[in-house]
């Protein structure tokens, strides 16, 4: 049942990690910078880095986690960004600026909606993350 | 020759100087026909929308507007306590011919009306006598409520949730951008824009 649950888990956190990458490399680099560049956090060449490579970094690990392959290292990896998002948007929440989240392209306003839906996901994450390192440390025991 | 040189300083001069920087009619400047439209919500009480006006706008204004490249539209909400006051200021300067210069002076002088709540004063502060006279002139004018009544009317109508937004407009395509974003990666937008604009 858990091993079930571990799959459905980690196959929806991948199919969503690509569905964001595919809404950014579906349009210009440009115009996700803008969307990164309004939460007013990164200098003008941490948001170019960020905006170009971010979303084939969400297909990477989507395609990895749909797989399956290299989990112990790609859970952590998505919880970590996942986490990182959270904070970014609750930063820009808290400070009031109004802007987009840039999570799924356009139009989505950082608000309790979308805090509520990326804190679930990093849930998930973290649930993904432990199953992974429990899988390792079962394969571990009986090679032993 | 010192002749034509003199007819030259005589005519030419004056009539480039005559010439505004950037073709104004009321909120809109530059050329109608640029292939780029950049339409932008502002609150002139918002700090947001200083920092956007004066960092971000102000050279799109020199770079990209008065080369032809962008048409831009400022459209004005009232969402701050003064805001409606100084929106009827800045209608009245639009129709004057001034509101580059009024939304400028508005903008750097915010800290201190938006206490105060005195626009004119810090209008005042930065214009000189015969462009007050102007503004005040269209202060009482029809068109400032219409003014601002149809900004508020678009905002609504595009859903306008926090200042300052922006609509690029390019090609039949809208981009809606929702708060500040710096000049520098903004031009790198426009310019991927305009590469495919003849």
């Amino acid at each position: 049942m858990r091993v079930r649950a571990q799959l459905v888990a980690r196959c929806v956190l991948g199919l969503v990690f690509v569905y964001a990458a595919w809404t950014k490399l579906a349009q210009p680099w440009e115009r996700f910078a803008l969307s990164v560049d309004s939460y007013r956090l990164l200098p003008e060449w941490g948001v170019i880095v960020v905006a170009r490579a971010l979303p084939w970094l969400e297909l990477l690990l989507g395609l990895l986690l749909v797989a399956g392959w290299l989990l112990h290292y790609v859970a952590p990896l998505v919880t970590a960004l996942l986490a990182g998002f959270w904070v970014a948007m609750l930063w820009a929440y808290l400070r009031g600026l109004g802007i987009d989240c840039g999570c799924f392209g356009i139009g989505q306003a950082v608000g309790p909606a979308t805090l509520l839906r990326d804190a679930l996901l990093v849930v998930l994450a973290g649930f993904v993350t432990l199953g992974a390192f429990r899988a390792r440390r079962a394969s571990s025991a009986s090679a032993a | 020759m010192r002749t034509a040189f003199r007819l030259c300083v005589l005519l030419v001069l004056p009539a480039l100087a005559a010439l505004p920087a950037v073709a104004q009619q009321g909120k809109r400047f530059g050329a109608l026909d640029a292939p780029i439209t950049v339409e932008v919500f502002s609150d002139m009480q918002c700090p947001a929308c200083a920092t956007y006006h004066l960092e971000t706008l102000r050279p799109l204004m020199k770079d990209y507007v008065a080369t032809g490249k962008v048409f831009l539209i400022f459209r004005l909400t009232v969402n701050h306590r003064h805001s409606y006051r100084a929106a009827r200021y800045m209608n009245a300067a639009a129709l004057a011919g001034l509101f580059e210069k009024a939304s400028e002076v508005l903008f750097e002088k915010q800290k201190l009306w938006s206490e105060t709540g005195d626009v004119e004063a810090a209008l005042a502060a930065g214009l000189t006598e015969v462009e007050m006279a102007r503004i005040r002139e269209q202060l009482d004018a029809q068109e400032i409520e219409q003014a601002i009544e149809a900004d508020r009317a678009l905002a609504r109508t595009f859903q306008v949730r926090s200042t300052p937004t922006t609509f690029i407009r390019h090609r039949g395509e809208t981009t809606p951008v929702v708060g500040v974003v710096s000049y520098a990666i903004l031009r790198r937008y426009l310019d991927r824009l305009l590469e495919g604009s003849p």
